[in-house]
């Protein structure tokens, strides 16, 4: 299939979902399902109303630490996983078991251990982010080419020069595959803290979501979609800033 | 993998329980020396879990919790498969509906819960609604996947055969999907387990997200962990059971998919 029919065919289904969205918008009316014009049209008033984007930008801010903070982690702590087996053996029942564990779960035990403060919702980030970067590293590293890692080990490199000239290189395009992941995972787990103790972009989910209208909530969700799609984007594009010959083999 | 050897075959039996004991350990002490309000140590947490069993608290609001998750993840693979083999099979049905399902997807599931609340109420039904949500797009996309990476030749023998509709798809397709098909059911009911829990502490605290609750008012953390642990233990035992399915149904085809 042509580019430009995968195009056409995309603008299309767009299009369609938008007609439908403004369609069926009317027929349910505001309260139920606002339509498309009527969260164009409250938006501004919105963004206004509940300060949208500083608290955004405030809610990104302690994103971001807790995603950092979890991906450090997750890729140390997954190259070690995957290339000492005892390391491996002593950790993997822990990490299998925290990563079934359910965010929301946490969160009312993570209030108590950490009060309603920074340190808890970067903590809930972090504990969304680090399995996903964790064991896509794991995976990456159990799997690293024995002749690199040999051929290093014959010109004398240190532990540190190998990790930074050998294992990186070869776990780039695993470890970008978990933090992709793993973004995806830190928004929902901000959203799920923020709505529960009602602070920040969560709080505003909440506060529109008792408005009579759903225009409001309706233009909050679109706003977090956007924010998603584009961190994800920017995301891609410093991984192929960074190393772009793996462009194609990132495809996961 | 050549190059794993006998000792690190037989690395779990040895390294597995040294690891859970070491770790209890250092909860044990750690545990030990905070308040219990802060940290519970796993004997407490045992003896709590214990009690919860025998009392009947802890079996009953799983049996409960467990009807909205089966009912939502049912309706979930009900509707993705036809609509994943949808996007599967045509290029162009894909192309026109990708866009929206991953603007849909982006979207923190937990975010839609003040909607579900106005569309279905804060009891049953809303949280039917949101198991159906966080597990849907996992079981779509793993389909979608599976249905596009049919092997050609099998298709294209299938068409010299004259192989069509119904049957093509019951004798072909399907069964060539079949173990992304079950990674999505895999992967979906560890969602399901996870929204089971989300969808009692996000619409009205009932059965084990009550006991989450008020076990955090009371400042009791050996039940929370109790329960946080129960939880994420019913997760894997669902996990694992599809694995079991999948190796009893698709014997041919049991490898490790991450």
């Amino acid at each position: 299939m042509s580019t430009t029919r995968t195009w056409m065919l995309r603008l299309v289904g767009i299009g369609t979902f938008l007609l439908i969205w403004e369609i069926g918008g009317r027929i349910l009316g505001d309260a139920l399902f606002a339509p498309l014009s009527s969260v164009i049209k409250t938006y501004p008033e919105m963004v206004e109303e509940y300060q949208l984007f500083q608290e955004l930008s405030i809610s990104m801010r302690q994103l971001l630490i807790g995603y950092f903070l979890g991906c450090t982690v997750g890729v140390s702590v997954g190259t070690a996983m995957g290339r000492s087996s005892l390391i491996d053996g002593l950790l993997q029942p822990w990490v299998s078991m925290l990563f079934a564990t359910s965010i929301a779960a946490l969160v009312p035990l993570f209030i108590l251990l950490f009060g309603f403060d920074l340190a808890f919702r970067v903590a809930i980030v972090f504990m969304s982010t680090v399995w996903y970067v964790l064991l896509n590293t794991y995976h990456g590293a159990r799997g690293v080419d024995r002749q690199l890692l040999e051929t290093a080990r014959a010109f004398n490199a240190t532990p540190l020069q190998t990790f930074r000239l050998v294992l990186l290189p070869a776990l780039y395009p695993y470890i970008l595959a978990g933090m992709r992941n793993g973004l995806a995972h830190a928004i929902r787990a901000m959203v799920i803290v923020e709505m529960y103790i009602i602070v920040g972009f969560g709080g505003i989910v909440f506060h529109t979501g008792l408005e009579v209208e759903t225009a409001p909530l309706i233009g909050a969700l679109v706003t977090i979609m956007v924010v998603g799609v584009l961190l994800t984007e920017v995301l891609k594009a410093l991984g192929r800033l960074i190393a772009p010959w793996y462009e194609r083999t990132q495809h996961a | 993998m050549r190059h794993l050897s006998l000792s690190e075959k037989s690395r779990p039996y040895l390294l597995f329980p040294m690891s859970i004991i070491l770790g209890l350990s250092i909860w044990e002490i750690g545990g030990r020396s905070m308040s219990d309000a802060l940290l519970a140590p796993p004997s407490a947490v045992l003896l709590r879990f214990m009690e919860m069993v025998a009392d009947g608290s802890l079996p009953l609001a799983f049996a409960s919790s467990v009807q909205h998750m089966a009912l939502g993840y049912a309706l979930a693979i009900i509707v993705a498969i036809p609509l994943g083999i949808a996007l599967g099979r045509s290029p162009s049905v894909a192309a026109a509906c990708e866009p929206v399902i991953n603007a849909i997807y982006a979207i923190p599931p937990v975010a839609f819960v003040p909607f579900l609340i106005v569309w279905f109420g804060l009891y049953f039904e809303g949280r039917v609604a949101l198991v159906f949500l966080m597990c849907f797009f996992e079981i779509l996309i793993n389909i979608h996947q599976g249905v596009r990476n049919v092997d050609r030749g099998l298709l294209e023998a299938a068409a010299s055969f004259d192989l069509r509709g119904i049957r093509l798809y019951r004798k072909v397709v399907i069964p060539a999907a079949l173990p992304f098909i079950f990674t999505g059911l895999r992967v979906g009911a560890g969602r399901a387990v996870n929204a089971m829990i989300t969808a009692e502490l996000f619409f009205a605290a009932v059965n084990i997200g009550k006991l989450l609750k008020n076990s955090g008012n009371a400042f009791d953390t050996a039940s929370m962990f109790s329960i946080i642990l129960s939880v994420s233990i019913f997760g894997l035992i669902c996990q694992e059971t599809v694995r079991f399915a999948e190796r009893r149904l698709l014997p041919w085809h049991h490898q490790e998919t991450p």
